[in-house]
């Protein structure tokens, strides 16, 4: 194993940070439904997926329908989803105070829902996104970066960034925050509980849309798409300390690129596997991840 | 289970503090409990009473301080380990394993004086006959005592209210814990039901077991109790007999001050 | 005979686990019968097929419903004592009964890498089990010197006890059902145990358990390793059942198939993991029509039982053949149990 030539180097950074962007969208969600109601939602890759199912679906319809707006049915279809989730299963079992466990199995059960509709639906190949970028690279000071990656991250930044000034600086952000620290008190203070936590689950389905289709338009589109992709989001929420939503963002930048340098090291083979060996360690040894690690500091 | 005399300390907090973020919930605590008394430990709302007795039991870790009981260091033991030395606890939000009887509640209280396993299970063992038919025995035994013998096979969940505080208690002494710690025992009892602990509580240090009491009800706790010490703040405040506590002018203060404060932010 | 006895004393629980034993012989006694009644090859391997899913299924009961761990990995070990019983057979001719004991060694020994795992809870626990099945997939698929990869693991050897190669499906029939019945029967026997009330206490109240001195970790890790082994157990009978092993029959998937039989048939029941084993494995056998729509009706029916009725099959079937019972006058009608206090 040679050292890597610039160039090498940068393509591993830009593909990093651009899978980690796809990350931290998905991580994101888990962090806001843990926070907002303590389960680990395990069909979060299956709303990713099917919002890029959706956003697929439009192109075939609509064949010249710029980025933009393929991204924004793709975000509106997982949100709609998500919130279908919420309100027809997700929202009862809280009601009626089940036991936890049967929350998270009955989520599994929504994730198994989801993969096989998606498979009837859509068949199980995967299925190829039409060129949505321009083909030659951009340059930026001697490096040429991919336009697809370059714009990945560039969408996935201004989405990031519109959450944050969305849950700090309106009053429905607002309230989602305070019923995710409280929700006794949110109410006691007027803030709709079943809307907030409908709002919750539609903003996380937004974000694994958009991840959804960015990442079908860098690989492509299959029925179990989410799956895998889905452990690995929750792995990135869980490095940056799950229940954080700055977590969640930083964990997700971050386990893109270990996971894309980890190929220099290691056959591609079990590049899956590096994900879920760094799940296991910080489950273990850092379970408040690195959040927790930084607050412990002060 | 322990090897301390009659009247020495059985358990010793020196010097004891706990901090929850910017919080001093135990601000530097000594206590001293004897073997073979009831030691109970009062203080207005948010002294510390509970987090001290967490630390004790081994929920919380210790921020500073020392533990020893029976001339032994806990300060960094698990909680189920000093279980197994002979420090059993009730829970001020009663822990009860609901869908379980009281009987195998009480049971429970046993595991750690037993061995037999998953093979002995399997097997039938005559080690596992005779632990069961002891454990099935001693578990009557200590219902009994509590006064549940009648409920024995009745869903914990399905019990009133009384009598799920009394199968807590139950479920502690089973095994003749050494040391008993006592979070609120008497908590939304009335009058007749809070006499019935404070004779029970009796009853278990004549029985030889030494215990700490985290009480509110004044009543039980001045009764029963042969030393206090009171916290207030997280930092001990006095210490003596109940009538030198009732007497005692900085704990008046610690709670009418406390009470006025509280009219005060009424007013 | 009065024997003291901490748990099975109450009339009610007493009946009920009469009752249950007793239909249990009775169903043992009707499969042992069963090839000589009707001798449908496809049947004899379906039901054989059934009688494997479930010892994988009762091992993940012990796990999900006596020690409430939730595993989505137990394919894993499913896997090894898969693919460790065809590599003894099939390479090193090692006779069959020492192979199968050491799938099940094997995928045990395997679970004593899940023990720092057990320290977790809930969905945590659950992802981190996932996590290690991944690893254990992504290990049988690469290893291909070892486990064939991807092209499968072929001319595994049919089962042969002391000689006698089971070549038809009856005598392996025999096999698979005695195994799974003599896996229930062990089972059966810990309820009402020192060791059934801890890992009881466990699911219910873990920090109340440790207060009583109850090793919970120790604990939650044995439940592992007694699951595992019987998965490995499973995993080697399948092994010499189909004969043919491919890294596909052991993903994320299967674990959740295993998951599936066990909240189909009713978290907390032997029998239940039985008849959720039953009805995954046996009712696509016989509705091709649902075929492809399998795992989404499962998906359905996973949700629904959530919703609707946690107990089950087994609660369903408990309830029918009481009312039957008292209908026919074999019991008496017993009073309404108290309300549980919400």
């Amino acid at each position: 194993m040679g050292a890597l030539s610039l160039s090498q180097f940068i393509d591993l950074v830009v593909g990093g940070l651009a899978i980690g962007c796809v990350y931290s969208l998905i991580a994101l969600g888990f962090a806001m439904i843990m926070r907002a109601t303590n389960i680990i939602h395990f069909a979060q890759g299956e709303v990713m997926m099917l919002g890029c199912m959706c956003g697929l679906t439009s192109l075939w319809l609509l064949p010249a329908l710029p980025l933009p707006v393929v991204i924004a049915v793709g975000m509106a279809s997982s949100g709609l989803i998500a919130v279908a989730m919420e309100l027809a299963v997700y929202r009862t079992l809280r009601r009626r105070r089940v036991p936890i466990m049967n929350i998270i199995t009955a989520t599994v059960g929504m994730s198994i829902l989801c993969i096989n509709a998606a498979r009837i639906i859509w068949g199980s190949e995967p299925l190829r996104f039409p060129e949505l970028f321009a083909t030659s690279a951009y340059e930026f000071g001697g490096v040429r970066i991919s336009p697809q990656l370059f714009w990945i991250m560039v969408m996935g930044v201004a989405i990031m960034g519109a959450l944050q000034l969305f849950l700090k600086h309106t009053p429905t952000g607002l309230a989602m925050q305070a019923v995710a620290q409280d929700q006794e008190a949110a109410q006691l203070m007027g803030a709709n509980l079943t809307r907030m936590m409908a709002y919750t689950f539609a903003i996380s389905g937004m974000m694994a849309g958009a991840a959804g289709i960015m990442l079908g338009s860098m690989f492509f589109a299959f029925f179990e798409m989410g799956f895998i992709t889905g452990v690995k989001g929750f792995v990135a929420a869980t490095l940056g300390g799950l229940g954080s939503i700055a977590g969640a963002m930083l964990g997700g930048i971050l386990f893109g690129l270990i996971e894309t340098f980890s190929t220099v090291f290691l056959s591609s083979a079990y590049k899956d596997g590096i994900g879920m060996i760094l799940l296991i360690g910080i489950l273990l040894v850092l379970p408040s991840g690195l959040v927790g690690l930084w607050q412990k500091r002060r | 289970m322990s090897t301390a005399a009659p009247g020495e300390c059985l358990l010793e907090a020196r010097g004891v503090t706990r901090r929850f973020g910017g919080l001093v919930a135990v601000d530097a605590v000594d206590l001293a409990v004897r073997r073979g008394s009831v030691h109970g430990l009062i203080g207005p709302n948010g002294a510390g009473k509970t987090t001290l007795l967490n630390l004790i039991a081994g929920v919380h870790r210790v921020g500073s301080g020392l533990l020893r009981f029976a001339a032994q260091d806990i300060t960094r033991d698990s909680t189920a380990k000093r279980a197994r030395a002979g420090i059993r606890r009730t829970f001020q939000n009663l822990k009860l394993f609901g869908e379980m009887t009281a009987l195998e509640n009480a049971a429970i209280g046993l595991h750690a004086q037993t061995h037999g396993g998953f093979f002995d299970a399997v097997f039938s063992t005559p080690r596992h006959r005779r632990e069961e038919r002891s454990i099935a025995d001693r578990s009557m035994a200590a219902l009994h005592f509590v006064g549940l013998a009648g409920l024995a096979q009745a869903r914990a969940d399905s019990l009133a209210y009384g009598h799920r505080r009394l199968l807590e208690i139950a479920r502690a002494i089973v095994a003749r814990p050494a040391l008993l710690l006592l979070d609120e025992p008497a908590a939304g009892l009335n009058v007749t039901e809070a006499a019935h602990v404070s004779d029970l509580i009796a009853r278990i240090r004549d029985e030889g077991t030494t215990v700490v009491l985290v009480e509110h009800h004044m009543d039980v706790v001045m009764r029963v109790s042969d030393e206090i010490t009171v916290l207030n703040y997280g930092r001990r405040l006095a210490h003596g007999t109940p009538a030198q506590i009732q007497e005692h002018p900085a704990v008046i203060e610690a709670y009418l001050g406390r009470a006025a404060e509280t009219d005060r932010a009424q007013a | 005979m009065a024997k003291a006895q901490v748990t099975a004393s109450s009339d009610r629980g007493a009946h009920r686990r009469g009752s249950v034993h007793g239909a249990a012989l009775l169903v043992v006694a009707a499969l042992i019968a069963l090839p000589w009644v009707e001798p449908d090859k496809f049947a004899l391997h379906v039901i054989s097929l059934i009688a494997i899913a479930s010892i994988a299924a009762m091992g993940l009961q012990v796990l999900l419903g006596y020690s409430g761990q939730l595993s989505i990995g137990q394919a894993a070990f499913y896997g090894i004592g898969a693919y460790t019983s065809a590599f003894l057979t099939a390479k090193l001719g090692v006779p069959f009964p020492l192979a199968l004991i050491g799938a099940g060694v094997a995928a045990a020994i395997a679970s004593l890498l899940m023990v720092p795992i057990t320290r977790l809870t809930g969905a945590y626990l659950a992802v981190a089990t996932l996590g290690f099945s991944i690893i254990v997939y992504l290990f049988i698929k690469n290893e291909e010197w070892l486990t064939g990869g991807s092209y499968g693991f072929i001319g595994i050897p049919r089962a042969e006890l002391f000689g006698y190669v089971l070549r038809d499906p009856r005598s392996s029939y025999y096999l698979n059902v005695g195994v799974a019945a003599i896996v229930y029967f062990v089972f059966a026997r810990i309820e009402g145990s020192r060791f059934a009330r801890a890992i009881n206490a466990i699911r219910q109240d873990a920090d109340a358990a440790r207060a009583s001195g109850i090793r919970v970790t120790l604990l939650k890790s044995e439940c592992f390793v007694i699951a595992a082994f019987v998965a490995g157990l499973a995993g080697s009978l399948y092994a010499h059942e189909v004969r043919y092993l491919a890294p596909n029959d052991f993903t994320f998937w299967k674990s959740i198939e295993i998951l599936i039989m066990v909240v189909i048939g009713g978290v907390g029941s032997l029998a239940g993991a039985i008849l959720g084993a039953a009805v995954v494995v046996g009712l696509p056998e016989y509705l091709r029509a649902i075929g492809d729509y399998r795992m989404l009706v499962f998906g359905a029916i996973l949700i629904a039982t959530m919703l609707f009725g946690e107990g089950g099959l087994a609660a369903l079937v408990a309830t029918l053949g009481r009312r039957l019972a008292v209908a026919m006058r074999l019991v008496p009608k017993l009073p309404a149990s108290r309300k549980v206090a919400q």
